[in-house]
C-alpha cells in the first residue's frame, strides 16, 4: 500500500510539471496587462510603464517561467501582483472555507442521496421511485445561480433562518455553520441528485444478484440484506463517483462562493482573473491541481476499505 | 451499530438545526459596536485593487480612500458642485508672483493623523502635505502623476505651504487637485516611510472619519470609526466594506438584513421596482459617467468625415438611453456633461450649432452613399460589462441598418482596456467621468493624449489634434466664463469634425435599508458612491 501511494506520487509529477507549464503559458497568453487592470482607465502610459517594470512584467518570459517553478519547489508561490501580499496566505486563508463548503456539499449528497437511490430502487416502479426520479432530474438540471437566489430567498429574507450573504471566521464555529448551511445545501442538493440517480441504478443491478437472493432465502431481514449485503457492494462505484463529484464541487464551488459573497479559492481565482493577477491565478491553479492529484489518490486508497478484494501491490 | 447510527443521526441532526433556533439575529448584534452600530455596505466588485490613494481609481476603492483620507479642500458630501475647506481652514485667493501662480493655504491645527502599523498618532503638519503632494507628482508612486506637473508645493510653516503653478490656471481647474478626490488625498508621511508603498495599498492611514483595520482578501476591508477626527467623532462605530460582485446578492443581503446599503443596477425599472416595494430606498445620484462612441480618423473609412457624419446620424441615443431609462440616465450633446461641471454643451447649444446629431437613418445611408462606402464589415472588441456590451449591441444593429455589419468579440473588461489602447477598435466606446472639461478634452481629444504614438497616451482613441489650442487656451484662462466659452467652442469643433458621438451618462445606483441616513442630500459624490461620513447613522 504504501508503495502504491510512493509510485503514484512519484508519477504524479511529471503530470504536475505538465499542468504547471501550461497553466505558466495559459495565463500570459491570455491578453491584457495587470498594470491596466491594476491602475484603471485614468492611468497615464507612463504611469502604466512604471507600474509594468516594478511588477516584474518587462522580465524576459523563460525567466519569468524559471523564477515560478524555483519558487514553487521552495514552496514560495510569490506575492500578488496586486496587493503584493503573499499569494500562500491568501490561499491558506480561503482554503479551509473552500474545502469546509465542498465537504458539507459531499456529506449532504451522500446523507440524503443515498437513501433516496436506495429507496426508489427498491420501490421500484412505483410513485415513490417515480417522484424520486423526478426530483433527481430536477436536481441535475437546475442551475446551481438560480437555486441559491431560491433558497437565499426563501430561507434568508422570507424566514430569517440562515444569512443570505457573508461568512463568518472559524473561531466562530456556531455562526461559521449558519453561514455555511445555504451554500452547503446549493451544492450538496447538485450532488444529491447524481449520487440518489447512480444508487439507484447499482441497487436495482445488485439486488438481482445471486448472493443477494441467497441472502433472502437465508432468512434474513431484508434491511440486513439491503444496508448489510447489497448497499455495501453498490459502495464502490458511489465512492468513486463521490471522487469524481468532489473535484467537480471544488469547481462549482466558484459559483456558490460568488453569489453567497464567501471566501474561498473559487471567488479568489475570478477576482485574480478579472484583475490579471498573474502570481495569484498561477498559485490557485496549482493548488487546484494539487487538490484533485490528492483526491485521486483518497479515492483509490478509500477503495481498500469498501472493497476487500481491491489490494494496491 | 443502531445505537451509533442514532447517535451520529443525532449529532447531524443537531448540527443542523441548533444553530438556526433563537440565533436570529445573532448577525445584527454582531454588526454592533460599542462606539454605535457597524454600517455593512455592498460594492460591486471581487477585491479591492488599490488603497493607496493616488493610485486607487476602481469605485470600490475610491469608496474606502474617501472614508480614511482628506484634501486641503473637499467636495462637500452629497453635492460634488460645492468645493469647501478641508484640511485648509479657507479656500485661498491664488497671487500672481514673477508670472507664477501661488496659492497658500493654512492647515488646521488639530487634524490627527490615525495610527499606522508602526506608527502613532500624530497631529498632521505641512511636512505631510508637502510629502504627500510630491508623491502625487511622482509617476513611480502615483497614477496621477500628469495633474501635477509644473507645481511646486514648498512648506512655509508647519501650519502653512503654498503651491506655485508655473502656468496660472482658473481655481475650476486648480482646487480639484488638491481636493479629496485622486491625487489630492493627503497621505501620512511618516506611516508611508515606516510601512512603505507597497503596505499603503492595503492598510491606508489617513486623517479621515473612519480608520482602516483590517481586511480579508476577497471578502471585506473593516473601518473603525477615528474618534479623533477634526469635525467630530463619527456616528457609526465602523463600517464593513463587503467586496460582492453579484447584483441578486447584494439585493437579497439587503433585504435579509445582512447588508445596510449596496451598489445597485443602472436600470430605472431595478430602481422603480426596489421603490415600491417598500422596505428599501434606492438613490439615483451624480455624477454620471459619459458614455461616447470615439472614431479612430486614421483609419479608413473613418478618415473620411461623411463617413464619421453618416455614423453619427445612424445612431439613435434614445436607444442608447433605453437601455437604463430615465432618471438613472439622461442624454448629453457633447462629451463634457452640461449637466455637472462647465464647458458642456446644451441641446439646445448643439442644436443651434447643427451638431446635435438627432437620429437620421436616411441621411447617413445618403452620406455613406457620396462617401462611396458600401459592404463595410468593422470587428470590434467590446468588455462583458454591460454598460459597454449593451451599448455595443444596439450599435451593432443601428449599423445592420445602413448596410454595416459589426462582428463583436467579447473580452474581458481589462483586457477591453489594454486593447483598445492598442487602437485595436476603429470605434471607442468609453464610459467615464472626469472631475472637469479640461481632464475630459485633454484624455480624449488633446493630440499628445493619442493612444500608441501619442507624445504623452491616453485615450486619445481617436488620434484627433485640430483642438489643442483651444484646449491650452481654456487651460490658462482665469476668467471662468472665458474659460467656459472656450470649452464650448472646443466641444463644438469636436462635434463639427464627428469624431465622437456623445450618448448619455449613466448616473450612480445605490439601495439602502430605510433605517441608514448618509447625514446629507444625495445630488452627486464624485467618489462614485453615497459618500459615508461622520454624519451618517443608522437607527434601528
Amino acid at each position: 500500500m504504501v508503495r502504491h501511494i510512493a509510485r503514484r506520487l512519484l508519477l504524479a509529477i511529471p503530470t504536475l510539471l505538465a499542468v504547471f507549464t501550461i497553466i505558466f503559458i495559459i495565463v500570459r497568453i491570455a491578453p491584457g496587462d495587470p498594470a491596466v487592470a491594476a491602475l484603471g482607465d485614468y492611468a497615464s502610459a507612463d504611469a502604466v510603464a512604471a507600474l509594468r517594470e516594478k511588477m516584474g512584467l518587462n522580465v524576459p518570459l523563460w525567466q519569468q517561467y524559471f523564477n515560478f517553478l524555483g519558487d514553487l519547489l521552495r514552496g514560495n508561490l510569490g506575492n500578488s501582483m496586486i496587493s503584493q501580499k503573499p499569494v500562500i496566505e491568501q490561499i491558506a486563508f480561503v482554503l479551509p472555507y473552500t474545502l469546509e463548503l465542498t465537504f458539507a456539499a459531499i456529506v449532504f449528497g451522500l446523507v440524503v442521496g443515498i437513501p433516496i437511490g436506495v429507496i426508489t430502487a427498491v420501490k421500484r416502479n412505483s410513485p415513490v421511485d417515480y417522484i424520486g426520479r423526478v426530483v433527481s432530474l430536477l436536481g441535475l438540471s437546475f442551475p446551481a445561480f438560480y437555486l441559491a437566489i431560491i433558497l437565499m430567498f426563501f430561507f434568508a429574507v422570507r424566514l430569517g433562518w440562515f444569512p443570505a450573504v457573508g461568512s463568518a471566521p472559524f473561531s466562530e464555529p456556531g455562526r461559521n455553520l449558519r453561514y455555511l448551511v445555504l451554500p452547503a445545501i446549493t451544492l450538496g442538493l447538485i450532488e444529491t441528485a447524481y449520487i440518489a440517480r447512480m444508487t439507484r441504478s447499482v441497487m436495482i443491478s445488485i439486488l438481482s444478484d445471486d448472493y443477494v437472493r441467497t441472502a433472502r432465502a437465508k432468512g434474513l431481514q431484508e434491511r440486513i440484506v439491503l444496508i448489510g449485503h447489497a448497499l455495501r457492494a453498490a459502495l464502490i462505484p458511489i465512492v468513486s463517483l463521490v471522487g469524481i463529484f468532489a473535484i467537480s464541487l471544488i469547481g462549482s464551488s466558484v459559483l456558490v462562493e460568488e453569489v453567497f459573497a464567501r471566501p474561498g479559492l473559487g471567488k479568489l481565482m475570478v477576482g485574480a482573473t478579472k484583475q490579471k493577477d498573474y502570481t495569484t491565478l498561477q498559485s490557485i491553479m496549482v493548488v487546484y491541481a494539487l487538490i484533485i492529484v490528492l483526491i485521486n489518490l483518497v479515492t483509490d486508497i478509500v477503495y481498500t476499505f469498501v472493497d476487500p478484494r481491491v489490494r494496491y501491490e | 451499530m443502531a445505537t451509533r447510527r442514532r447517535v451520529v443521526g443525532a449529532m447531524l441532526a443537531s448540527a443542523v438545526v441548533a444553530p438556526t433556533i433563537g440565533l436570529r439575529g445573532l448577525e445584527t448584534a454582531a454588526a454592533q459596536d460599542a462606539a454605535g452600530p457597524v454600517l455593512r455596505f455592498g460594492v460591486n466588485a471581487a477585491d479591492l485593487a488599490t488603497l493607496d490613494p493616488h493610485y486607487a481609481s476602481g469605485t470600490q476603492d475610491r469608496t474606502v480612500v474617501d472614508m480614511v483620507f482628506n484634501g486641503l479642500v473637499r467636495y462637500q458630501p452629497g453635492d460634488s458642485s460645492v468645493i469647501e475647506p478641508d484640511i485648509a481652514t479657507e479656500i485661498p485667493e491664488p497671487e500672481l508672483v514673477d508670472g507664477k501662480q501661488v496659492w497658500t493655504f493654512t492647515l488646521r491645527d488639530d487634524v490627527m493623523f490615525q495610527a499606522g502599523p508602526d506608527t502613532e498618532a500624530y497631529l498632521l503638519t505641512a511636512d505631510d502635505v508637502v510629502y504627500s503632494l510630491q508623491k502625487s507628482a511622482d509617476p513611480d508612486r502615483s497614477a496621477y502623476a500628469g495633474d501635477y506637473k509644473g507645481m511646486t508645493v514648498a512648506k512655509v510653516d508647519d501650519q502653512t505651504v503654498t503651491i506655485t503653478l508655473d502656468i496660472p490656471v482658473s481655481p475650476t481647474l486648480f482646487l480639484p487637485k488638491v481636493a479629496n478626490y485622486a491625487g489630492g488625498f493627503i497621505v501620512s508621511s511618516k506611516a508611508v516611510e515606516a510601512m512603505g508603498d507597497d503596505v499603503i495599498k492595503t492598510h491606508p492611514v489617513g486623517t479621515g472619519p473612519f480608520m482602516f483595520e483590517s481586511y480579508t482578501p476577497q471578502n471585506s476591508v473593516v473601518l473603525t470609526a477615528n474618534p479623533d477626527y477634526f469635525r467630530g467623532a463619527p456616528k457609526l462605530g465602523g463600517v464593513e466594506v463587503r467586496y460582492m460582485p453579484d447584483a441578486s446578492s447584494r439585493e437579497l443581503g439587503l433585504q435579509s438584513g445582512d447588508l445596510d446599503a449596496a451598489a445597485g443596477v443602472t436600470e430605472a425599472q431595478w430602481v422603480d421596482r426596489i421603490n415600491s416595494e417598500g422596505n428599501l430606498t434606492a438613490d439615483v445620484f451624480g455624477v454620471g459617467e459619459v458614455a461616447f462612441f470615439n472614431y479612430n480618423v486614421n483609419v479608413p473609412p473613418f478618415d473620411n468625415p461623411l463617413v464619421r457624419e453618416a455614423l453619427n446620424y445612424a445612431i439613435s441615443r434614445d436607444e442608447h438611453l433605453a437601455l437604463y431609462g430615465e432618471p438613472v440616465a439622461e442624454n448629453v450633446f457633447s462629451v463634457v456633461p452640461e449637466a455637472f461641471m462647465p464647458g458642456g454643451l446644451t441641446r439646445e447649444e448643439a442644436e443651434a450649432e447643427g451638431v446635435a446629431y438627432d437620429y437620421d437613418p436616411e441621411k447617413a445611408a445618403a452620406l455613406l452613399e457620396e462617401a462611396g462606402v458600401s459592404d463595410l464589415t468593422i470587428d470590434l472588441i467590446t468588455s462583458e460589462m454591460p454598460a459597454y456590451r449593451s451599448n455595443y449591441e444596439v450599435l451593432q444593429a443601428e449599423l445592420a441598418d445602413v448596410g454595416i455589419t459589426v462582428n463583436l468579440n467579447v473580452v474581458d473588461h481589462a483586457t477591453m482596456h489594454e486593447q483598445i489602447r492598442q487602437d485595436v477598435n476603429p470605434i471607442v466606446l468609453y464610459v467615464a467621468f472626469r472631475p472637469n472639461a479640461d481632464v475630459y478634452l485633454t484624455n480624449f481629444f488633446f493630440s499628445e493624449s493619442a493612444v500608441v504614438d501619442g507624445a504623452s497616451p491616453i485615450t486619445n482613441f481617436s488620434h484627433y489634434g485640430a483642438i489643442d489650442d483651444l484646449i491650452l487656451q481654456a487651460r490658462s484662462e482665469t476668467d471662468a466664463e472665458k474659460q467656459d466659452e472656450l470649452w464650448k467652442q472646443a466641444n463644438i469643433q469636436v462635434l463639427k469634425d464627428a469624431v465622437t458621438m456623445p450618448l448619455h451618462y449613466q448616473n450612480q445606483v445605490y439601495a439602502r435599508r430605510p433605517q441608514v441616513d448618509y447625514g446629507h442630500e444625495l445630488v452627486s459624490s464624485l467618489a462614485l458612491y453615497p459618500q459615508i461620513t461622520e454624519l451618517t447613522t443608522i437607527t434601528e
